[in-house]
């Protein structure tokens, strides 16, 4: 084992293998931080390269993207609330308002920190316990599918903001536009209306970017001259604290290990992501805190919460392909791609025939873990001088990467009618005060759920097995306590509302 | 006679202007629409023959994914691009069947097919489970038992087509259940969710190796030499080919010489050794079929795609 550990650190520790990997770094971070720059899309552009690479060279490379990836996000959602990638929609929620609250450095340093602690507690658990926690993934059928899916969805009730039908609504919104396109079990067109745009369905990042993006900038636009930031985005004065942060992130530390575990475990189920960890995440720390309200409103513990859960999926997206060759996303399977191009065959043997190699990827993930750290803390300066150009060119700038983007995406023109139409409905959502998280989470869980039922149907007909699987009968009942939970504090809030209006009636 | 004039005319035409064009494509980069979604089997293997064929004609060959409705959003783009050889695409059995179940207008004639480069044996795989471990435990218990046998397959997808010629041809009935991609099916079998799926050896391998799942028949015309304990079909009564080729197509109405050229430069990255071992390594066999080995090929397979169309439909 050592021997292989040695033998793994050799080729990671090579200076050639290091220069590229901060090339990765910085290319990662940069693709996530654009809106419509997705990490599959930097990752495969480096998959012809790695033909020429050696295997572990390779995979080294592609790692320190995918790392770089997960906290690129942050950059634009703290900075212009837009989520830079499907990862980071949470992180708008409290890293954006601390960053118009005068602190965007603040707010950078807390989710960079965030992401590093998340991917290192990440990395720890998939070195520890990979094999095992990836024969319980393995085990999780259609039906404990569906019951997470079904917890997942009731964190709506912690996105609605300011009114708990206004968020429902939205929410049954976003589950009807997935809907839209080829069933996902027999791909058969569903209110497509014979149209070519509509045929292949809306697909999910275009609705981010069109939700999201358009109507965030549209309201930039709106509120342009008003701002008293004389154009730009975000106040001038920063400062970073590096330090000082990073023993502020360590000052949270059950909200931090919380996260990062919901990021392993979410990460460790095929098909499941960055998007739901950082949701979920974020959704736990709001509900165990002493004080919910100061969510959304830019608290640390937001910023916290959502960055470790999303960046802790790296390492919980490799369990189940270092364990057992199993990829768990598009992201996994170039990564697999890229090592059964040399000839490695990568299965439940992978630990045990090339030992070196695993070992290495371990290393390799904190390796590109620090690299980010460092990539991040430097250039950080950089990233907020961005916003100091006027809006009338960052804005258009924004946009126009979006609309790329959204192309480079799938390469369907359609798709960018599909932008304007759905960017759109944002604003207009927006613009009534809808909350837009919830139609984001039904979008992204409503297949999900869909083709997990359907399956779950498909293996066995019968109802009842969703409450006798041990694991899916307690996903099914903490997403009836969630439920509960959220009725009592909607109530709770209510009253004390109530208090207040009727003590304002007494004066 | 007409036709003769025709044909000579033809053939003059192209001894004119043909030369020219052919000995010079490709002049510039050629794009491949490879139709799916990248970090896939039709992905990687073609993004190694465009490697190949970049290295072979000097020109560069970008791969664009255009993922969509199992394929058909890409090809159905590829069909409107000019037929001048710098946009070409790929397709496999999956298009045939998509036709077959209604789902588009176009099939394999709808382009010009130049070449067959890869071909990925595929095996019925088992779970290890306390009703079966062999192929005819299998089917006696699926005989006792219809229905009972849990089968994973992209629903109207290639898997479920060889899951149909199985069903067809040993008497047996399966119930589906619908998983996307080999990587969700394998895991599903060694979770124990599905009793039996298609498989290969990229993605089963080391599981059956492992003894945690089996490889019961393969279905090519002789035995692997990766799985050589694996019996062909042909060797348990019935001859059925089961493998996903994958195939390099133009758009109709590309000029003949064009087509030539391609298929020549095909054949050529074909022999490239770097490339046969990257192809062999992700699982697949290079192969070479022609323009009209390939052609009559696609035509046997569609007929037998129409006959049991009936049983994916559903």
């Amino acid at each position: 084992m050592l021997d292989a550990f040695l033998a793994g650190a050799h080729q990671v520790f090579a200076f050639d293998t290091l220069i590229y990997m901060l090339i990765g770094s910085v290319a990662g971070i940069v693709a996530a931080a654009i809106p419509g720059f997705t990490v599959t899309m930097a990752i495969i552009l480096t998959l012809p390269l790695t033909f020429a690479m050696d295997p572990l060279q390779g995979v080294s490379v592609m790692l320190s993207v995918y790392v770089g990836g997960y906290t690129g996000g942050l950059i634009s959602a703290a900075l212009l609330g837009i989520p830079g990638t499907p990862s980071s929609v949470a992180t708008t929620f409290d890293a954006y308002p601390m960053a118009r609250g005068g602190e965007p450095g603040r707010a950078l340093s807390l989710g960079v920190w965030s992401s590093f602690f998340g991917t290192i507690i990440s990395t720890i658990i998939l070195i520890v316990a990979a094999p095992p926690l990836a024969l319980i993934a393995v085990k999780l059928g259609p039906w404990e599918y569906f019951s997470l899916i079904v917890f997942a969805l009731t964190i709506v009730a912690s996105l609605v903001g300011n009114s708990l039908m206004r968020g429902l609504i939205a929410g049954v919104i976003g589950l009807g536009l997935a809907t839209v396109g080829p069933d996902p079990m027999m791909g058969r067109p569903r209110l497509t209306f014979d149209s070519d745009i509509l045929m292949p369905g809306l697909p999910f990042l275009i609705v981010l970017i069109g939700i999201f993006a358009i109507s965030q900038l549209m309201g930039e636009v709106e509120d342009d001259g008003k701002s008293e930031t004389k154009g730009a985005l975000i106040p001038d004065v920063i400062e970073f604290k590096t330090w000082a942060v990073m023993r502020e992130v360590l000052m949270h530390p059950v909200n931090l290990i919380r996260s990062s575990l919901i990021g392993v475990f979410i990460g460790a189920l095929p098909g499941a992501g960055g998007s739901i960890a950082n949701l979920l995440a974020y959704d736990q720390a709001k509900r165990s805190s002493k004080t919910p309200e100061e969510f959304g409103k830019g608290t640390p513990d937001g910023v916290i919460a959502s960055e470790a859960g999303n960046s802790a999926t790296a390492g919980g997206g490799l369990i189940p392909m270092i364990a057992l060759g199993i990829p768990g996303s598009a992201v996994d399977a170039i990564l697999m791609a890229a090592l059964m191009v040399h000839g490695i065959s990568v299965g439940p043997r992978l630990i045990m025939d090339n030992a070196d190699l695993a070992y290495g990827m371990f290393i390799a993930m904190i390796v590109a873990s620090l690299m980010m750290l460092v990539v991040c803390v430097l250039s950080m300066r950089l990233f907020l001088r961005v916003t100091d150009i006027p809006k009338q060119f960052i804005v258009p700038t924004v946009m126009i990467c979006c609309v790329i983007g959204a192309f480079a995406l799938n390469n369907r023109v359609t798709d960018l009618y599909l932008l304007g139409a759905i960017g759109l409905v944002g604003y207009g959502l927006k613009s009534l005060d809808y909350p837009l998280a919830p139609l984001v989470l039904g979008v992204i869980l409503g297949p999900i759920a869909e083709t997990n039922l359907r399956r779950a149907l498909m293996s066995d007909g019968d109802w009842t097995v969703f409450f006798t699987r041990p694991i899916s009968a307690v996903l099914l009942a903490a997403a009836l306590l969630s439920v509960i939970f959220s009725i009592r504090s909607v109530l709770k809030m209510r009253k004390k509302n109530r208090a207040v209006t009727d003590e304002q009636d007494g004066d | 006679m007409f036709r003769k004039i025709a044909v000579a005319a033809g053939l003059m035409a192209a001894a004119i202007a043909g030369p020219a064009q052919a000995q010079d494509y490709p002049t510039k980069p050629i794009e491949f629409i490879v139709p799916w979604g990248p970090g896939g089997g039709s992905d990687t293997q073609m993004r190694l023959v465009a490697q190949g064929l970049a290295e072979e004609t000097g020109q560069a060959v970008p791969v664009i994914n255009m993922p969509g409705v199992g394929g058909n959003v890409g090809l159905a783009e590829f069909a409107k691009r000019p037929a001048d050889g710098y946009t070409i695409s790929q397709i496999h059995e999956g298009l045939l069947i998509s036709n077959g179940t209604g789902i588009t207008d176009l099939n394999w004639d709808s382009f010009m097919p130049i070449a067959l480069v890869t071909s990925s044996p595929q095996y019925l795989t088992l779970s290890k489970n306390d009703n079966f471990s062999t192929f005819e435990e299998m089917v006696a218990y699926a005989k006792e038992h219809p229905g009972a046998v849990r089968a994973g397959v992209t629903l109207a997808g290639v898997p479920h087509l060889h899951m149909a010629m199985i069903e067809d041809a040993f008497d047996i009935q399966f119930s589906y259940v619908g998983y996307e991609g080999t990587g969700q099916r394998i895991r599903a079998l060694v979770g124990g969710n599905i009793d039996v799926a298609i498989g290969d050896v990229s993605s089963a391998g080391q599981f059956v190796e492992n003894g945690d799942l089996i490889f019961a028949a393969v279905g090519m015309p002789e035995r692997t030499a990766e799985e050589p304990d694996v019996r062909t079909f042909k060797e348990l009564g019935q001859d059925l080919d089961l493998a996903v080729t994958r195939g390099v197509v133009l758009p109709k109405g590309t000029p003949q010489d064009v087509a030539d050229a391609l298929e020549a430069h095909l054949e050529k990255v074909m022999q490239n050794e770097d490339v046969r071992t990257k192809i062999k390594n992700v699982g697949s066999e290079p192969v070479f079929l022609g323009q009209d080995a390939y052609k009559a090929y696609l035509g046997k397979l569609s007929e037998t795609v129409n006959r049991l169309v009936g049983k994916l439909a559903g």
